[in-house]
């Protein structure tokens, strides 16, 4: 194994484009669990260096660990190694509350500290818990090689089980997402109430100006998935401007969501809680973001949910 | 004069260390004996049932660092049986077969521990699977034996002990009510934050050997046997352990090999294992299926019950294997005054990690069962469970009582310690509260789980400790223990009672322990015994110093012996009447270098020999919310009370319970050690292995209780694994009532939010 340690953008554009299929490393709280449990081998004797792989740094590169805001356009460029405590921090937080609320849920305050934004998109594990955040937000990811740059819509980004759409030699540099006029939210489901993986995971942002509510499920699919029906519904059924939303369409919303979702039984939880509970989350944050009961019967009536 | 110290909140002596500098556990250990030390890693199976046909070094032996890589032949380690059952003999590296995953195959030796454990990588064992046996009951109808030569899989039980078998139905024949249940008491890690580590080095022909351990003493026999020496070869040492929780008393092929591979590489040697290698190593704890079926009258009046415990004892036969006998069995009848009993158990290897002793061992499960049933029959006649218990409590008793499967408790007041938890909780309150909840349809339920407990401590033999004090000629004194301490605050406790006795000031006692040339004899820390054992062996122990320095101080004072008094707040010693004609501990220290009836100095010996063992008992209230959507439990109170017996130090005492609670609270709700059905562990790191946080835990309400034992002058019984005992059934039994409205009756450990929402389903069809 060898290891690249990169101090500009340009070194490790040259470097990927030397070493295209490189393991990038920036926090490493994915990458290096994968070496150290043994799920990836590095080679460690003489004869394996030849074959593997090479790993890129790129935590030194101050490009991918800035952010920007840019109130003109209302939207926010996060740099791929921002981490997940500035994530939780002002002023990111207040713009992007839901991607605040996902990152308080990664790991321990170390984890927190060294993961980044840019790292959870690399491995697209259907768990990761800033993509379904990205997914509702329909965020567009961008990437860039020592020959071109190229920018996704993260849907198309995320492909698969740990696959995307990044090709030999392309770095992903950052993503952009739009601040929103409406309330976000995230919910998630794990074994306990911190230093969890996700069992299943639910973002949802109402979006006030398109009157569109967005909902992305994690730990439900091969990838993050969206639920098309459930979110024409509910764009349908609330009351924007009153912000309320009666409880049986509520329940309608939830049982689309959870039609939505193909999961899997595995060791932390069987397909059928996890169809479940992808269902009970979606109609809580929809009730968060839509805390009046209305429509018929009765009008303006808060829940107790 | 000032009042006893003993009884009071007296700030640990050991933590200005652990807070500061930090303690000085077995990987930090820097010694000269350890210079030039190498690393030894294992490559452990990852096939849990096979047959080893071949074991490939060539890659390894070549890898950079290494010194050299070792099997079961190339060591020529002999077949060792189990204490338990000689039938079931292992290697300390597998052989002919490979059980579990995680069983050491092959030891690697290179110079810094990543070359070892990447040399290990490149070990390559060829296995031939065999099916793996995962669940119990199934293991035991198996004829896929993990030991032929045992001739089952079950390699103990209680009818071969001569105790009878469980008879018919026709036991329950005079009971109106009748009341069957199959409880999961599940297996669960035991997680101490130091995972283990030791080192081995060879000086002048002696094997020093130190030890991540809660008992030294015990491990000497094992640690001799394996190197083929003399008792006097062998020096094991414990530095400052980070949790063991039982998992830590008996010792390990990982730490038994060392002194081999110090030998066979001529260097000291350490090792040290990950968290991953030690969810799959290091023994596992609980792990009971419980039959359980109870019967009575619908007044309340439970007249029989019935145990068949399925232990599983996981891949060998170590420590695991007879809990469930001589544990569990022995504390059936729990708190209850029940005139029929019948229990038997029996022990099943399977291809999943060994289990031994975790906090409790064996009395949780008894307890478990106990409540669960009681909590049955209440719901089954219609009563609250509260009430059905206090019909059936037995008596407050002061002289010894035997239960019907003959177990013989010394002191007991239950039904005040029920009272004492319930008064505290406010039940009736809480009772008023859940109805309101059920009644306004909040999907957010609450319940409510009262446990009563009594267990076992300072049960296993040998039932006595050795202490030793040696005052030096400054004044200051040593405590020299056989217990082990490992998060207790011994140093603290065993100050204080010296302290007490002698008046030498408590920040001038040092205390020793965990060094066999120091301390050649002792019974380590397990058990809850270490207070009422050990700690009655120092509090002799300084007694008979203090007269032994009498008889010094008349000499030196030129008084007779029978006129000196020792003031314990100056810690002189003074002719009676004449406080300005003294001697101190320190002048006696000095003196007694010259005397010849002190060959040793002022030293003094001895040992406390307890008639028993002691039953501390108590009452637990858990109150949790339960999430009916989601199936998410909250555990929003616990008050514990529980009494044992006359308290040295409450703050220790507290810190006991709270860490009990926590540990229990987590079996109730959080944690348990999976396996998929080809036996590959599923929860061998902490992300997948729920082990509690503070962030599940409410802040814990202790009621104190004092009812001392006869058995031993300080009337201490054991606390360490109360808290767990007590806590486990109210938590669990919580998170049903919260459902009893639905129609739940039971929800298995650990309950989870999954498994909650399935029960209310279940329930709801």
């Amino acid at each position: 194994m060898s290891v690249i340690i990169a101090f500009s953008m340009d070194e490790a554009l040259r470097a990927l484009a030397a070493h295209p299929d490189a393991l990038i490393l920036s926090g490493g709280t994915d990458l290096l669990v994968e070496i150290n449990e043994g799920h990836r081998r590095l080679g460690s004797s003489s004869a394996d260096i030849a074959t593997s792989p090479t790993v890129l740094a790129v935590d030194r590169l101050s490009e991918l660990r800035s952010w920007t805001i840019d109130l003109e356009r209302s939207q926010v460029h996060i740099g791929a190694g921002v981490t997940w405590s500035e994530l939780v921090s002002e002023p990111l937080a207040g713009l992007i509350p839901a991607l605040a609320e996902a990152s308080r849920t990664v790991g321990s305050p170390q984890i927190r500290n060294a993961g980044t934004l840019g790292g959870n998109l690399g491995t697209c594990s259907p768990a990761g818990d800033g993509l379904p955040v990205l997914a509702a937000l329909e965020a567009v990811v961008h990437l860039r090689s020592a020959t071109h740059q190229r920018d996704l819509p993260v849907a198309e980004f995320m492909v698969g089980v740990k696959r995307t759409a990044r090709l030999p030699g392309e770095l992903i540099t950052g993503v952009t997402l739009p601040i929103i006029n409406g309330w976000q939210g995230y919910s998630k489901v794990g074994v306990r109430n911190a230093m969890v993986i996700a069992t299943a995971s639910t973002a949802l942002v109402a979006d006030r100006t398109k009157r569109q509510i967005r909902v992305a499920l994690g730990s439900v699919g091969p990838t993050v998935l969206r639920c098309s029906e459930a979110e024409t519904m509910l764009s349908a059924a609330v009351d924007w401007e009153n912000g309320g939303v009666g409880s049986d369409q509520l329940r309608e919303f939830g049982g689309l969501v959870a039609a939505a979702s193909r999961p899997i039984d595995d060791h932390r939880s069987s397909a059928a809680y996890r169809r479940h509970s992808v269902g009970v989350m979606a109609q809580r944050l929809a009730r968060r973001a839509f805390p009046l009961e209305s429509g018929p019967p009765g009008q303006g009536k808060s829940s107790g949910i | 004069m000032a009042g006893s110290i003993l009884g009071n909140r007296v700030l640990r002596k050991e933590d200005p260390k652990f807070l500061t500098s930090g303690g000085v556990y077995l990987d930090d250990l820097e010694d000269e004996r350890l210079t030039g030390a190498v690393y030894v890693a294992y490559v452990r199976s990852q096939v849990a049932h096979g047959v080893i046909s071949s074991i490939d070094l060539s890659e390894a032996v070549e890898m950079p660092g290494v010194i050299g890589v070792f099997t079961a032949a190339s060591l020529n380690l002999a077949e060792v049986p189990s204490a338990f059952n000689p039938a079931v003999t292992r290697t300390y590296l597998a052989t002919d077969k490979v059980r579990y995953v995680g069983e050491p195959v092959a030891a690697v030796v290179a110079e810094t521990y990543e070359q070892a454990v990447d040399a290990a990588a490149m070990v390559y064992a060829d296995i031939d699977a065999l099916p793996a046996l995962v669940d119990i009951e199934e293991a035991m109808a198996s004829d896929n034996l993990l030991y032929e030569a045992a001739g089952s899989n079950v390699v103990f039980d209680t009818t071969a002990l001569g105790l009878p078998e469980n008879t018919g139905g026709e036991f329950f024949a005079d009971c109106e009510v009748v009341v069957e249940g199959r409880f999961i008491n599940q297996r669960v890690a035991p997680c101490p934050l130091e995972s283990r580590a030791a080192a081995a080095a060879w000086v002048d022909g002696r094997l020093i050997q130190w030890l991540s351990t809660q008992h030294a003493q015990g491990a000497l026999a094992t640690i001799i046997a394996a190197n083929g020496l003399e008792a006097s070869q062998v020096r094991i040492i414990t530095p400052d352990v980070g949790g063991g929780f039982g998992a830590k008393i008996g010792t390990y092929p990982e730490e038994i090999l060392l002194g081999r591979l110090a030998k066979e590489v001529g260097r000291p040697v350490r090792f040290r294992e990950t968290r991953s290698e030690s969810m799959m190593a290091l023994g596992h704890g609980r792990a009971q299926v419980q039959y359980v079926t109870i019967g009575g009258r619908r007044d309340g009046k439970v007249t029989h019950y019935r145990m068949q415990v399925y232990q599983d004892a996981g891949a060998f036969v170590d420590m695991g294997s007879i809990l469930a006998p001589f544990m569990t069995r022995p504390m059936a009848s729990a708190v209850y005054d029940i005139p029929n009993i019948e229990v038997r158990t029996t022990s099943v290897v399977t291809n999943t990690t060994p289990t031994v002793a975790y906090r409790g061992a064996g009395r949780p499960e008894a307890t478990a069962a106990a409540e669960r049933a009681m909590d049955m029959f209440a719901a089954e006649i219609g009563m609250d469970a509260a009430e059905v218990r206090r019909v059936n409590l037995i008596p407050k008793f002061l002289e010894p009582h035997t239960t019907a499967v003959g177990q013989t408790y010394d002191v007991g007041n239950y039904e005040v310690a029920m009272d004492k938890a319930m008064q505290a909780a406010g039940y009736a309150e809480l009772r008023v509260e859940q109805a309101a909840r059920r009644a306004s349809g909040n999907p957010v339920q609450i319940g409510i789980g009262v446990s009563v407990y009594v267990e076992i401590t300072g049960g296993v033999q040998p039932m006595g400790e050795a202490a030793k004090i040696e005052v030096h000629e400054d004044g200051s004194a040593s405590i020299y223990t056989g217990t082990s301490p490992h998060g207790q605050g011994h140093d603290t406790s065993w100050s204080m009672i010296a302290s007490e006795q002698t008046g030498i000031p408590m920040d001038r006692i040092t205390l020793v322990w965990g060094d066999t040339d120091l301390v050649p004899v002792g019974g380590g820390t397990m058990g809850s015994r270490s207070l009422q054992q050990g700690g009655a062996a120092v509090n002799k122990a300084a007694i008979e110093l203090v007269e032994q320095a009498r008889s010094l101080a008349a000499t030196l004072l030129e008084a007779d012996e029978a006129d000196i008094v020792l003031d314990t707040d100056s810690g002189n010693f003074h002719v009676a009447g004449t406080p300005a004609v003294s001697t101190t501990w320190a002048d006696l220290a000095v003196a007694a270098t010259t005397n010849a009836d002190f060959p040793d100095g002022l030293t003094h010996e001895t040992r406390f020999e307890a008639s028993g063992a002691t039953f501390p008992f108590g009452a637990h209230v858990a109150v949790v919310e339960v999430d009916t959507e989601t199936g998410k439990v909250r555990h929003i109170r616990h008050v514990a009370c529980d009494d044992a017996g006359r308290v040295l130090n409450p703050l220790l005492l507290e810190g006991q319970i709270h860490g009990g609670v926590a540990q229990g609270t987590a079996q109730a709700l959080l944690e348990e050690v999976r396996y998929d059905s080809d036996g590959n562990p599923v929860t061998s790191n902490l992300a997948d292995y729920a082990m509690i946080s503070a962030a599940e835990l409410p802040s814990f309400e202790v009621v104190h209780m004092e009812t001392p034992t006869p058995i031993n002058p300080l009337g201490a019984k054991g606390i360490g694994e109360s808290g767990t005992i007590g806590s486990t059934p109210a938590v669990q039994s919580a998170v049903v009532d919260a459902l009893a409205h639905l129609g739940v009756r039971h929800v298995d450990m650990p309950t989870t939010p999954e498994k909650v929402w399935k029960a209310i389903a279940a329930a709801s069809n």
